[in-house]
């Protein structure tokens, strides 16, 4: 109750609401945007109520003035009296004790600071409050935990202008104080996985890296948020093979080599997990029947496939004996019989099956009652996967992404094909829920994180990538398996996951894009401001507090680019 | 014993009579005092004045009474309210304000008679007063009369204080300070056929030579100034008439002629704004309203006053019936 400072009082010529109020400015203080106010209202019987609010706008008139010309009378030539009044809409965010009363007109208005702060945003009332941003009054604004991990509500939705909306970013920070803060994760913190794209530039590929621009600025504000600006210390990182770099398994990136691990799927492994499916992602391959082809050819290629002695990884194709050949079979190859060491050499055993090359009938057992121009269109996109993503299956030892290395598994994705994107982003999710899924445990808890969510759940359209997304979206908060999802446009992302999301965050937004419904959460005045946020700040929402709330990130503590990387000993040494 | 009521009747009933402040009675006019001979306009000259002080009232009846005396039979009146006060304008910093706001409540009674008036509310105090004939523009003449008199004492105060002023209405001052009445209509015909086409050659910011009024009870100095070349109006458009007292002498009622001359036409409302305009100076027409705020809501007043006095008569002996009513009032 120490530092209170009265800013004004409830305006008293216009009705005052349990939804808002205006106040009248004092003539020696303000309020901005997003100021938390408090207003205490005697109420017959009841005693005293506080009534918690935020500032949604601030205005200014002349009062005096009828005419628009009278501005000149009165701030030009000065011939005319008036009054300048300031005042501000406010937009009630709680009633304390709760007891749905309006404000009293003429009421005093204090700022809130300090535990009315903490009542005006329900801290007090959060199960387990998360700093996720900085105030316009350089504290920390909060978010309850108990409605991303799953307890109450799962997932974070991220939404806004590429470039300028820094999702990615804010999707870093709000890690970095995930993994940061173990004691407010509470239990969730041990052995907490977060695997990360990158789907663009290799911003991503820093991360365990100390950023050179980190200014005193920035430091503060991290020691705001009680987290040490370091950088995050636990990370792994993963990329695609390098194309036609022969038997050497070299990442492909660009600006960072050592530390990055090159992953591949062997056939065995593509075959296992049924992989097959994640090369027809294409909204459009939902139409005709090529996922009954594909569905019957993984069946076919689970039964047939056999290990193959002294080439680890790779597999023939034999006909199974009744029950299925035995998973410790062995096959030593005949002379003519094709190892499958690489897509190339799957794509060609199915086409013997599919679309034998002598014009006989295509096998039945592989290809079903279908058409032979589904089977064509099959072929076909099976020849385009090869060339855009058969160097992501190769046989040998196994390269597979392992998520427990670190606890941030980053794997980069930005040179690869759209289709190829699809099919790693795919395989990797499947991975993460089927392994939760088999568990059945809500712990330990696996965060990911996947930008250009349009691309993978689009509204329209079916793809097993979607209704997997679909999935996690729904059954993922009991599992374990919390969705970070960043979109340009939420209303082109598939609903069901946006809708599942507890804690919905935007950047700017383009103008049209804020009138749409998906983001109904946020009140007329901050979707007005959506297309004025600058970069480094965010509108948050979450199910525990009625009102959006405006909240800022520090500058990175990890490098985003090479040039940002610092040296890790001192590089002004002697200088 | 005598019992008090409020018509039900509104109270601007029966009001129209004519209070008009300018003397009729043709008073010796000398044209000679500033420019002897024949005239011509003289231009209005700034003289850097830093604060000019507007001052105004309004007045506004808030109920009509009858005092039912069962001897001398029903005796009216009325309950008003009026509040003066000025617009100060501080040229150099560009900025008006309102000041000296004052607001009274009277109720005046015909037939000389005396009341204890019930006390209304925290803020509707209302003075008893009487006029001792029975006429109901008596009534009337008495209240607007009081205002008049605070609009006179608060110019007085400001200007002695050295504070130049305009006055609404005609001045009512003999001591030489600098107030300026200012006159918005034209009732009487001050100068002669030969001196009246002059008025249609005053530009704005241009003004008549001064003349004097020599009336009854005391001199003025009198002049014409255009405030707007309004296109389509007569020579008198936008003509005001200001007063200044003699005791100035025609040296310094001559340099407020020349100030009004300058001064006044950037002060002049607009046509497409006030249906007065120009003379309605933006000033004056501000602090009227701002005035007029200030009295109250006429209805929420007529309201209160209707049950003071019927809470007075109900508990007669008048005693104590005044919290709860000013309680209920609020």
């Amino acid at each position: 109750m120490s530092e209170q400072q009265a800013v004004g009082r409830v305006l008293g010529t216009q009705h005052t609401s349990t939804q808002e109020f205006r106040v009248v400015l004092d003539d020696d203080n303000y309020l901005q945007l997003d100021d938390l106010v408090v207003v205490r209202t005697q109420v017959p019987k009841a005693g005293e109520v506080r009534t918690y609010g935020v500032v949604t706008e601030s205005e200014g008139i002349f009062e005096g003035a009828s005419f628009e010309s009278d501005t000149f009378r009165i701030a030009e030539d000065g011939i005319l009296p008036a009054e300048k009044v300031r005042s501000a809409q406010v937009a009630v965010t709680r009633v304390d004790p709760e007891l749905w009363v309006a404000a009293d007109p003429g009421e005093t208005v204090y700022r809130a600071s300090g535990d009315e702060r903490s009542k005006a945003l329900y801290v007090d009332e959060m199960g387990r409050p998360l700093p996720v941003g900085i105030g316009r009054d350089t504290k920390p604004m909060f978010a309850d935990l108990d409605f991303f991990d799953g307890r109450k509500g799962g997932h974070m939705s991220i939404s806004g202008i590429s470039g300028v909306a820094t999702k990615t970013s804010f999707a870093l920070f709000f890690l970095r104080m995930l993994s940061a803060r173990p004691e407010i994760l509470g239990e969730g913190a041990a052995n907490l996985r977060i695997l990360v794209f990158n789907v663009k530039g290799e911003d991503l590929l820093w991360l365990d890296k100390p950023n050179r621009f980190l200014d005193d600025e920035a430091r503060d504000a991290w020691a705001t948020l009680g987290v040490d600006p370091v950088p995050f210390p636990s990370v792994s990182f993963w990329a695609p093979p390098r194309r036609r770099s022969g038997d050497v398994v070299v990442p492909d990136t660009g600006g960072r080599q050592e530390g990055v691990d090159a992953f591949t799927w062997t056939p065995r492994e593509f075959i296992d997990e049924g992989l097959l499916r994640f090369l027809f992602t294409d909204a459009s391959d939902s139409r005709n029947q090529l996922s009954f082809v594909e569905e019957r050819v993984r069946t076919q290629l689970n039964r047939w496939a056999v290990d193959v002695a002294g080439q680890p990884g790779a597999v023939v194709l034999r006909e199974p004996p009744p029950g299925g050949w035995p998973r410790s079979e062995l096959a030593t190859v005949a002379s003519g019989e094709r190892v499958i060491m690489s897509l190339a050499d799957l794509v060609d055993a199915l086409e013997e099956f599919l679309e034998p090359v002598d014009g006989d009938e295509p096998d039945r057992a592989w290809s079903g009652r279908t058409q032979a121009g589904t089977i064509s269109a099959f072929m076909r996109r099976l020849y385009a996967a090869q060339s855009r993503l058969g160097h992501l299956i190769r046989a040998g030892d196994s390269r597979r992404i392992d998520r427990r290395q670190a606890q941030i598994t980053v794997v980069g994705i930005q040179s690869l094909h759209d289709l190829a994107q699809r099919f790693v982003v795919g395989a990797m999710l499947q991975e993460t829920f089927e392994e939760k899924e088999q568990t059945g445990q809500r712990l330990p808890l696996s965060v990911v994180v996947l930008d250009e969510l349009n691309k993978y759940a689009p509204r329209e359209g079916q793809s097993p990538l979607k209704e997997m997304l679909i999935d996690i979206a729904q059954r993922g908060r009991s599992l374990g398996v919390l969705l970070v999802g960043a979109q340009q446009t939420a209303s082109r992302v598939a609903p069901e996951v946006i809708e599942n999301a507890a804690i919905r965050v935007t950047g700017r937004l383009d103008a049209a894009e804020a009138q749409r419904p998906e983001y109904g959460w946020m009140l007329p005045s901050t979707r007005a401001r959506a297309r004025l946020l600058k970069p480094g700040t965010m509108v948050l929402s979450q199910p525990a507090i009625p009102v959006p709330l405006v909240v800022t990130f520090p500058f990175p503590s990890w490098a985003t680019r090479r040039e940002e990387v610092a040296d890790e000993g001192d590089t002004f040494d002697g200088i | 014993m005598a019992e008090l009521y409020v018509e039900g009747w509104s109270p601007e009933y029966g009001a129209a009579v004519d209070l008009s402040d300018e003397r009729v009675a043709a008073s010796p006019i000398d044209t000679s005092v500033e420019v002897d001979g024949l005239w011509s306009p003289m231009n209005g000259h700034d003289d850097d004045i830093e604060t000019v002080a507007f001052v105004d009232g309004i007045r506004r009846i808030d109920a009509r009474l009858t005092l039912d005396d069962p001897v001398a039979g029903p005796v009216a009146g009325i309950c008003g309210s009026f509040a003066v006060g000025a617009t100060i304008w501080d040229r150099k910093a560009r900025r008006s304000v309102y000041a000296h706001q004052q607001v009274h409540r009277m109720a005046v009674l015909a037939s000389g008679s005396h009341i204890d008036f019930p006390i209304v509310g925290q803020a509707l105090d209302y003075r008893a007063e009487s006029v001792a004939t029975d006429d109901p523009a008596a009534l009337l003449a008495h209240f607007h009369g009081a205002m008049r008199r605070a609009e006179a004492a608060l110019s007085a105060r400001l200007a002695a204080s050295g504070t130049f002023v305009i006055a609404d209405g005609p001045i009512n001052e003999l001591r030489a300070q600098p107030i300026v009445g200012y006159i918005k209509s034209h009732r009487v015909t001050y100068l002669g056929s030969d001196l009246m086409p002059v008025i249609g050659r005053v530009r704005a910011g241009q003004r008549t030579p001064i003349f004097l009024i020599d009336g009854a009870q005391f001199a003025r100095y009198s002049w014409y100034v255009r405030l707007a070349d309004l296109a389509g109006g007569h020579s008198w458009t936008g003509i005001v008439r200001c007063e200044a007292p003699t005791a100035l002498g025609i040296d310094a009622a001559a340099r407020l002629a020349d100030r009004t001359a300058a001064l006044l036409p950037l002060t002049a409302s607009e046509p497409h704004i006030d249906p007065r305009a120009p003379q309605n100076l933006v000033p004056i027409a501000a602090l009227e309203r701002h005035l007029r705020r200030r009295l109250g809501d006429q209805a929420l007043v007529y309201r209160s006053l209707q049950a003071a006095v019927a809470e007075s008569r109900a508990t007669l002996p008048a005693a104590e019936f005044a919290t709860e009513s000013a309680s209920e009032i609020r």
